[in-house]
């Protein structure tokens, strides 16, 4: 049965179509195996080959990977939230209204998209403590290292914009605080805060410019970045495994701790 | 048991195995569960609170006779309903719960949600539920839609204070408010607007009406003693006093009425002596006096068993005696104008005499428990100026007029939006409902519960009046300011129509309009005398400003006699007869007699029979019946016949809100109903009786 499939899906490799849409062809060999990630423009961020225990859940926690699922799932559900939603001062509130009361899984699109946006938060720090604490941050990977505290900027910026957007007190006042601080900024205070609120308080240009941001700017901006991240890993050397540390960092950390007993 | 245990971990494990023993496995498996939690979101969706609802409508409405009808009215639109008026940002989806808001078949069922809504002058769908109701519209949930949740401060409004909504947009008062319409009054007659700024939707603010007066004089007018009695407890005066209490400690209230009786100035008349010869006089005549002079249409007295008796216009005069000053007393019985130029009460032209006798009448009505326990030393200097800080601290300028003190501006808090007072303004004491209509009902019932130092006084309100005031407090919210106008009912214009020239002084002087309106200005006591020119004959207005009868039998109150010179009678008639008439006839259209027998006859027929006239009317005093309209033995003397003619036509148009049936009489009858009745010209002999 399982041999059969595997020849139905053989066959369709074959085909002239799908050899039109994916370049590798038929075969396993690792040439083959390789040319199929490699010409993929999704794939090709990624390495054409990973050591098993690169993909083993110690390693990493699947941190990162998780962090990327919680993306999608915002963009999953943020795009129809968009044809629910008016980014006007009149409308903005009965639309939040609208989604819980009578849009059908209204309720269950609004609340995965904030827990997912929670969720997401939350994993970054994790992901950015593990690799903090491992060292993965070392070189060669400082630059994505750097990358990455950008994608946080990025994340919790999106998190600030959208807190806004259901124009209610709390989205109101929690915009109202969060804009002040930015007025805090020395010398140049009051225009980053009228700049970001397109005014001087909380009102139709925020609501508009938060709006933009969070649902254009923000995610585009994180998408090139992720990018970037991602393609970076390959360039570094792959996923950051213990055992792939460089020979003199592994020669000096490995006598400092041997069974517990701490060596001069 | 170890091995039970050690047993019970193998079988956990070999699940375990066998769950996520291998990646394509362990995939599946928590792609399954994922889906099940997937499930999750249609199934709420599915068991929603509406759908739970409308299920139980349908139950309901099928063990019933008419439930063909009912299902298939209900089949027409299932699933949420919604009632969205554009125009005031409206959407309300209260109709998926209650669905039998608009079935009359389903007036017997009393349980919630789908009781039928009572009946009033709108259509639910042209006015949604919460304009009226409040709550939250949009919501599907008994929750959401009825309390006030975290993100919605407006819950349900209680139905006792459900007449609020009303005065959103009707800002005239309406026979179906009595509560609204006594709020609204209270707002001007207990004063609250002195301090208190209302401003209406159309730009204009709440007057006040209760007039206080003024205490540029107070201290011809009574004493220091009673000034502090009053302070302490004005309704201990008198019951119906509109004065609230400042809760003024002893001697607090002692510096204000040192304060008070110091910057008092005395007027020239008011210290005139009463003079010693009319001394000891008949008390039966004082009190014929008071009563001929309709005192008490105006003013009332507490009587022995307690009840206020009397008009409301006036201050109760149950302890007057205790308050005022005799010199004082008889100065302002001689004419009240001098000390008080706007005050309500007429200016009776009054012989010495009767002066004499009304001051004592008045001035034996006395309590002796009153002023008993108040000692009060001469003033300091300093408790004058402590007074006078007192005075300013408490806003007391706010009401009256004070030498040396200026009325503050906005001395309280603006109340021109309260109704939709953003809960997070608001201070609640502990334990109360944190709702709009509990805060402004405990504020008015209590005011210094909300601190000590809080400078608002505490008012005597009777429970029913504070619902009235909460009302009209409630009406006043953001949906009333922000409404389109083409929505709103206006109220008529206030109008400040003043009559002129010498006519207009002598009616400022009488005061006729603290009882008659006139073009829209006056009080509602008397009849409004806008068109009076077209209405009455001369030779018979000018006898009854002379001497006024009464024409109504079933009424206790007449237009007092005001003892007016046949210079001033002859000058009011003329002007009434001038100015008040009105453009829709012709005053000499009609003859006032001479109207042929048969068509007399015939108007007397109709009188009787077609119309029953006499079922309201008495014509002749020996037959009919009739205590509701005026008598009609002299109306051939007493109206005019155009006006007759017109009035039999269509009373409304002529006064508007008038009993008086609109017949729709035929040109013809109305024509044998005034011959007839222009007949009634009564005896002269019964005129000299009046």
């Amino acid at each position: 049965m399982a041999k059969t499939i595997t020849n139905y899906f053989e066959e369709l490799r074959g085909t002239r179509v799908w050899r039109s849409v994916f370049r590798s062809g038929t075969g396993s060999s690792p040439l083959h195996r390789a040319l199929a990630v490699q010409q993929n423009v999704f794939l090709h961020l990624f390495s054409t080959k990973v050591r098993t225990r690169m993909l083993s859940f110690s390693t990493t926690w699947y941190l990162g990977t998780l962090t990327l699922g919680t993306f999608l799932i915002l963009v999953g559900t943020g795009i129809p939230l968009m044809f629910y939603y008016h980014p006007s001062v009149p409308q903005a509130y009965a639309d939040t209204k609208d989604l819980q009361f009578v849009v059908s899984s209204g309720l269950f699109l609004r609340n995965l998209h904030r827990w997912s946006a929670h969720a997401m938060v939350f994993l970054v720090f994790a992901h950015m403590f593990k690799v903090f604490y491992r060292g993965a941050y070392r070189p060669p990977r400082e630059f994505n290292w750097v990358i990455g505290v950008i994608l946080l900027l990025i994340t919790l910026l999106l998190s600030y914009t959208g807190y806004l957007l259901p124009w209610d007190q709390l989205a109101f006042w929690a915009i109202t605080v969060g804009s002040n601080i930015a007025s805090a900024v020395p010398v140049m205070g009051n225009k980053v805060h009228f700049l970001m609120l397109g005014g001087n308080v909380v009102n139709a240009n925020a609501l508009l410019r938060f709006y933009v941001l969070h649902c254009m700017i923000l995610p585009l901006v994180a998408i090139l970045f992720v990018a970037i991240h991602f393609w970076r890993i390959r360039k570094d050397g792959g996923l950051y495994a213990h055992q792939s540390e460089p020979k003199t960092v592994a020669a000096q950390s490995v006598p400092a701790v041997t069974k517990g007993v701490p060596v001069q | 048991m170890q091995s039970s245990s050690q047993s019970k971990k193998d079988s956990l494990s070999s699940l375990w195995q066998t769950l996520f023993g291998h990646p394509v496995r362990a995939f599946g498996v928590v792609s399954l569960l994922l889906l099940l939690f997937l499930a999750i979101a249609p199934a709420k969706n599915h068991f929603s609170e509406w759908r739970h609802y409308q299920k139980q409508y349908l139950a309901l409405i099928r063990s019933r006779g008419d439930a063909v009808t009912l299902e298939r009215r209900f089949h027409d639109h299932d699933g949420i309903q919604q009632i969205w008026l554009p125009q005031l940002g409206v959407v309300d989806r209260c109709t998926s719960c209650h669905a039998g808001l608009k079935e009359a078949g389903l007036a017997d069922v009393s349980s919630q949600p789908f009781r039928k809504h009572p009946v009033i002058p709108h259509t639910l769908d042209q006015y949604g539920c919460v304009m009226c109701h409040r709550g939250q519209g949009p919501a599907t949930t008994v929750e959401e839609a009825h309390r006030s949740t975290l993100a919605w401060e407006q819950p349900i409004l209680p139905a006792r204070y459900v007449q609020s909504s009303c005065g959103q947009c009707h800002r005239a008062p309406l026979t179906g408010t009595p509560q609204l319409n006594l709020g609204r009054n209270l707002l001007g007659r207990y004063g609250c607007v002195h301090c208190h700024t209302i401003k209406l939707p159309d730009g204009s603010a709440i007057k006040p009406t209760d007039d206080p007066p003024s205490l540029e004089h107070v201290a011809d007018k009574t004493t220091r003693e009673w000034i502090y009695a009053w302070l302490k407890d004005p309704q201990a005066y008198a019951v119906t006093a509109t004065m609230p209490n400042f809760k003024l400690s002893d001697p607090d209230a002692r510096d204000v009425s040192a304060f008070l009786t110091a910057s008092s100035t005395p007027l020239a008349g008011d210290t005139a002596p009463v003079p010693q010869d009319q001394k000891a006089p008949d008390p039966t005549a004082g009190a014929s006096l008071y009563g001929e002079s309709f005192c008490a249409s105006c003013h009332a007295v507490q009587n022995a068993a307690g009840n206020v008796v009397g008009g409301d216009v006036g201050p109760e005069l149950t302890r007057v005696g205790t308050k005022v000053k005799p010199e004082w007393l008889r100065a302002w019985l001689r004419n009240p104008r001098v000390y008080d130029s706007g005050t309500a009460m007429p200016h009776y032209r009054l012989s010495d005499p009767q002066l004499s006798l009304l001051t004592a009448f008045l001035g034996n009505k006395t309590d002796s428990d009153l002023l008993a326990n108040v000692h009060l030393d001469a003033a300091t200097p300093e408790q004058i100026a402590h007074g006078k800080l007192l005075v300013t601290e408490y806003g007391c300028a706010s009401c009256h007029a004070i030498n040396g003190i200026k009325k503050p501006d906005n001395f309280a808090p603006e109340l021109t939006r309260v109704g939709s007072k953003p809960l997070t303004q608001i201070v609640f004491l502990p334990g109360m409902t944190h709702a709009i209509p509990d805060y402004i009902a405990a504020k008015i019932r209590q005011p210094r519960s909300f601190g000590s130092a809080l400078k608002m006084p505490q008012f005597s309100l009777a429970p029913a009046q504070i619902d009235a005031l909460t009302t009209a407090l409630l009406s006043l919210t953001d949906r009333a300011h922000d409404l389109p106008l083409a929505l709103t009912v206006p109220a008529k214009p206030a109008s400040n129509y003043q009559p002129a020239g010498k006519a207009g002084t002598l009616m400022s002087d009488l005061a006729c309009f603290s009882c008659h309106a006139i073009n829209g200005r006056g009080g509602d006591m008397a009849p409004d005398l806008t068109w009076e020119g077209s209405s009455v004959q001369r030779p018979w207005l000018l006898a009854f400003l002379k001497n006024p009868g009464t024409l109504r039998p079933a009424l206790i109150r007449r237009m007092p006699r005001f003892n007016l010179s046949d210079d001033d009678a002859k000058e009011l008639t003329d002007y009434i007869m001038t100015a008040y008439q009105t453009p829709a006839f012709d005053r000499d259209s009609m003859p006032s007699g001479g109207y042929p027998p048969a068509q007399v006859e015939q108007g007397k027929q109709l009188f009787y029979s077609k119309y029953a006239c006499q079922g309201c009317h008495i014509v002749d005093t020996k037959v009919d019946k009739g205590y509701v309209g005026p008598t009609l033995t002299q109306v051939g003397s007493r109206l005019n016949a155009a006006w007759v003619y017109h009035w039999l036509k269509e009373p409304q148009t002529m006064r508007a809100g008038t009993i008086e049936p609109n017949r729709n009489m035929t040109d013809e009858d109305a024509r044998a109903l005034t011959a007839f009745l222009m007949t009634q010209k009564g005896s002269s002999k019964q005129e000299a009786k009046k």
